[in-house]
């Protein structure tokens, strides 16, 4: 490169340069091609004008060729004058024409057969102009990412973005959607409504929706402070006290963890029956608690980590155990503690496979998770798709909320958990 | 009398101790007694007593039906007394089954009680003799709070373990040496012990069984390194480039794939379920998009099923292994970076030969322990795809895309065939049992080394 300029690393220029000088060739290969037919993205674009009618989103063509044109012209600027603000303005139009590239992937079937351009047009009568177009779209915007020393990790950040959200924000749409029913032949709901929720909360005697999210939360409240406790007691003793057979107890742990939880569910099934507890809802916290003390795993490993000495000077001093338990050991483990309870929370609240054994027929007693399974049946999907939708949400939102809020506990136990 | 030597155990102690020592082998807490412990060994000697009784009234009888689980079948029955044909009650093998594993675990719990009962006599014995306090039972209480505080602390645990995990999988582990199938279901049939016979099946080359096994634990196999090894590193590469340099609102951009973490599985898979049918949206778009001119069979078609599960395992997984190896990416030591730059490595050679021998060295253990649970993963098969596409070549209800535990949980919730959902649980515990060891050689094998180099 002939020259530097403070801020900007222009080794990449070139690269960058060719991006955009190919993106704008592009713009004349042919964007399609069918039958022998071909035609380029701005004689599409000119016909586009003159054609009567059309998609409302024809103008992804325009503002395609458009920023195409300028970011090509902006590059050629930056090259006879290279400063930092240019550069950073290419960037940001060379974004948005890659963005635009991006759209007509899945546009261009839209407009082209808005307009009346084309008739049951397929991506795969996109010529090679549109591939280039789009490839040096790409190629470009990194290597002007690259010169402004911006991280390229954005692009890829923001695809994988749009994709994890994609079934989350279809759900959440389809909960608000006023139109019924399973099958609907587009994306954006054409009217928004509450309706869905409020459904699902009053008529009472179709779904006990409501019966359902209380049965759950309760059960859940009681799991995670029981589990906690239990949890916490079990791998308290583990760690801070050395006992003959704590070994062993640890090894017939592990070995009864690595049997499939619920193979044995038909057997205890027929215990609660013999305890006359089959079909209540006690049921669920009972089985939950008894095996609680399996996943104490994570918790031993960090009471591991509390120094010995601490519990030494608690004895001098006149403490039992007990009271080193709760008066030091518990007060040094809030992470742990949020870690453990959030954990048995979310294993309650989204359990499915005992409680839907359990309760078989009996809707009344159904969780959450047992109901809404049970919403998407196919003979039920299309009445209620969308207020399993809202269901869906309803059940969800505690636990998005709880989540987000307790991330930097939930990543404590779990780089925890790897460390052993 | 030689009151003190050494190696106490369950022999010395009869052996060398005295009349009391050795009573208390018959009645428990008889060295309690005499040692000035008397409310605990009567104690002891009552539920000495207790089970005893049960064993004469109850246990015996329960222990000797399990050994033919019971020999009258319901049926008409000719009542000689009253010269006419009555309807009589059969045994119910199945709750023979589950009483006599009952019996078995109240025997066991016994037989610690009786070991406990003989050292804590023991040890009362060589407090007195040694002239050392001796505690009452207060203190004997009092102690459960501070160096008992395991009896304490562990009783509600063991206690629900015992009942409702280990008699449970006592009785299931004995049901894969039964033929309790949908042929042989109580209370209208007996079933009977049939020894390795369902083992037999499963494995042997030409049954229709077998046809069904070998496919499903290859598939299941299959599916267990695919799941873990594509969201291992998808995780891993997406946070790299959340945690590199330059990037800006990294909460933010964590916070968006964690979204698709906190929402409950069952509720994001049995959305994406229906997302990906055949008038789901998926499709729906895909065609207005242009990319298909018909609808694809993404949850219908043995390939395109398997290939759906893996990548929406996929979407699941990632923010997890994306959460968890941010905190392990921070602890590399910047310096190795910054020298492998001066040398002149480009970002692909600083992850070939840093990034990623350093997270491997790491996280073996968590690999492993990650493709248990995987080939363990109920959730992502049951409710996206149900198991399903159904094909005639497998066993009643497996379809092609159902692993081991699927078609378990199958097996006992449609069909009934509980020995064969025993006989498969028996397997996948030994495959998890393998994986296990090879863990725990290999971390074995690594607190030996230097560390990370």
């Amino acid at each position: 490169m002939r020259k530097t300029v403070i801020g900007l690393n222009l080794s990449y220029f070139n690269r960058a340069a060719i991006g955009v000088v190919l993106g704008f060739i592009s713009l004349f290969l042919p964007y399609i091609s069918r039958d022998g037919e071909r035609s380029s993205m701005v004689s599409t674009a000119l016909s586009l004008m003159g054609a009567e009618g059309g998609s409302k989103i024809t103008f992804f063509v325009y503002c395609a060729v458009l920023l195409t044109a300028v970011s090509f012209v902006l590059g050629v600027v930056n090259f006879f004058k290279t400063t930092v603000a240019g550069v950073k303005v290419w960037q940001c139009v060379q974004a948005f024409a890659t963005a635009f590239w991006t759209f007509l992937l899945f546009a261009s079937k839209n407009i082209l057969e808005g307009a009346g351009l084309q008739t049951s047009f397929l991506n795969k009568y996109l010529g090679i102009g549109f591939w280039i177009g789009l490839a040096a779209a790409y190629f470009g915007l990194f290597f002007i990412m690259k010169v402004t020393q911006t991280n390229p990790g954005y692009i890829a950040l923001t695809i994988l973005g749009v994709i994890w959200l994609f079934p989350i924000l279809w759900i959440l749409l389809t909960a608000l959607r006023a139109e019924q029913g399973y099958y609907v032949g587009y994306f954006f709901p054409k009217g928004l409504t509450f309706q869905n929720f409020i459904n699902l909360f009053s008529n009472k005697s179709v779904l006990p929706f409501g019966r359902w999210w209380m049965n759950t939360f309760i059960v859940a409240s009681f799991i995670c402070v029981i589990n906690t406790l239990i949890v916490l007691m079990t791998s308290f003793v583990l760690s801070r006290t050395r006992f003959k057979g704590r070994k062993g107890f640890m090894n017939i742990l592990m070995i009864i963890g690595m049997f499939p939880g619920f193979m044995s569910l038909i057997a205890v099934y027929n215990i609660l029956k013999g305890l006359g507890l089959n079909q209540s809802l006690m049921a669920l916290i009972v089985v939950s608690a008894a095996g609680a003390a399996m996943g104490y795993h994570v918790s031993k490993g960090f009471f591991d980590t509390i120094p010995k000495a601490v519990d030494e000077a608690a004895i001098i001093d006149g403490a039992s155990r007990l009271q080193i338990f709760t008066r030091i050991t518990l007060p040094l483990s809030k992470s742990i503690i949020v870690y453990t309870a959030l954990g048995s929370f979310l294993g309650a609240w989204s359990d499915y496979i005992f409680p839907s054994m359990l309760f078989g027929d009996k809707q009344s007693s159904y969780t959450a998770a047992v109901g809404l399974y049970w919403l998407t049946d196919f003979r039920r999907i299309d009445t209620y798709y969308t207020q399993f939708a809202a269901g869906a949400v309803v059940v969800a939102l505690p636990i998005v909320i709880l989540f987000i809020w307790l991330q930097r506990f939930y990543v404590e136990g779990l780089s925890g958990s790897v460390k052993g | 009398m030689k009151t003190e030597y050494k190696d106490r155990n369950f022999i010395t102690i009869f052996t060398k101790g005295d009349i009391f020592s050795k009573l208390s082998y018959i009645f428990c807490g008889a060295a309690n007694v005499r040692n000035g412990q008397i409310i605990k060994g009567f104690l002891f000697f009552l539920l000495e007593i207790a089970y005893i009784s049960f064993m004469i009234f109850k246990g015996g009888h329960l222990l000797h039906d399990l050994t033919t689980l019971g020999e009258n079948t319901q049926g008409m029955a000719f009542n000689e007394a009253l010269g006419i044909y009555e309807m009589q009650q059969g045994d119910n093998s199945m709750l023979i089954l589950l009483y006599g594993v009952v019996a078995i675990v109240i025997s066991a719990a016994f037989a610690a009680v009786w070991l406990f009962s003989i050292f804590s006599g023991e040890n009362a014995r060589r407090n007195k003799a040694a002239g050392k306090h001796v505690n009452n039972f207060i203190q004997d209480v009092v102690s459960l709070t501070n160096e008992n505080i395991r009896f304490l602390l562990l009783a509600v645990p063991v206690a629900g373990l015992s009942i409702f995990t280990v008699m449970p999988l006592i009785y299931m582990i004995l049901m894969a040496f039964t033929n309790y199938d949908s042929e042989h279901q109580p209370p209208g049939n007996l079933f009977d012990w049939v020894g390795i016979k369902n083992f037999n099946t499963l494995f042997a080359a030409s049954d229709r069984l077998s046809a069904t096994f070998w496919p499903v634990l290859g598939w299941t196999l299959i599916w267990g390194f695919l799941a873990t090894f594509t969201c291992y590193f998808g995780g891993m590469i997406l946070a790299m480039i959340i945690n590199s340099k330059g990037i800006k609102f990294k909460k933010f951009w964590r916070t968006i794939f964690v979204f698709t973490m906190a929402v409950p599985s069952f509720i994001s898979l049995r959305v994406v379920a229906t997302m990906l049918g055949e008038r789901g949206i998926f499709n729906v778009l895909l065609q207005q998009w242009g990319f298909t001119a018909s609808s694809l069979p993404f949850l219908t078609n043995a390939t395109w099923a398997r290939a759906s599960v893996v990548i929406v395992n996929f979407w699941i997984g990632v923010p997890v292994t994306m959460l968890m190896v941010s905190g392990i990416l921070m602890n590399i030591p910047g310096e190795l970076y910054e020298s492998a730059k001066i040398d002149g490595a480009g970002p692909i050679t600083m992850f070939r030969k840093i990034t990623f021998p350093y997270m491997w060295f790491v996280t073996t253990p968590y690999i492993i322990s990650n493709l248990i649970g995987n080939i363990n993963n109920f959730n992502p098969i049951f409710f996206l795809t149900g198991g399903e596409p159904h094909t005639l070549n497998y066993y009643k209800g497996a379809g092609k895309t159902d692993l081991l535990v699927t078609w378990l949980y199958k097996l006992t919730k449609d069909s009934n065939d509980y020995n064969l959902a025993a006989t498969i649980g028996i397997i996948i515990f030994v495959i998890s049992a393998i994986f296990t060891l090879i863990s725990f050689s290999r971390s074995n094998a690594l607190k030996n080394e230097e560390g990370f180099q």
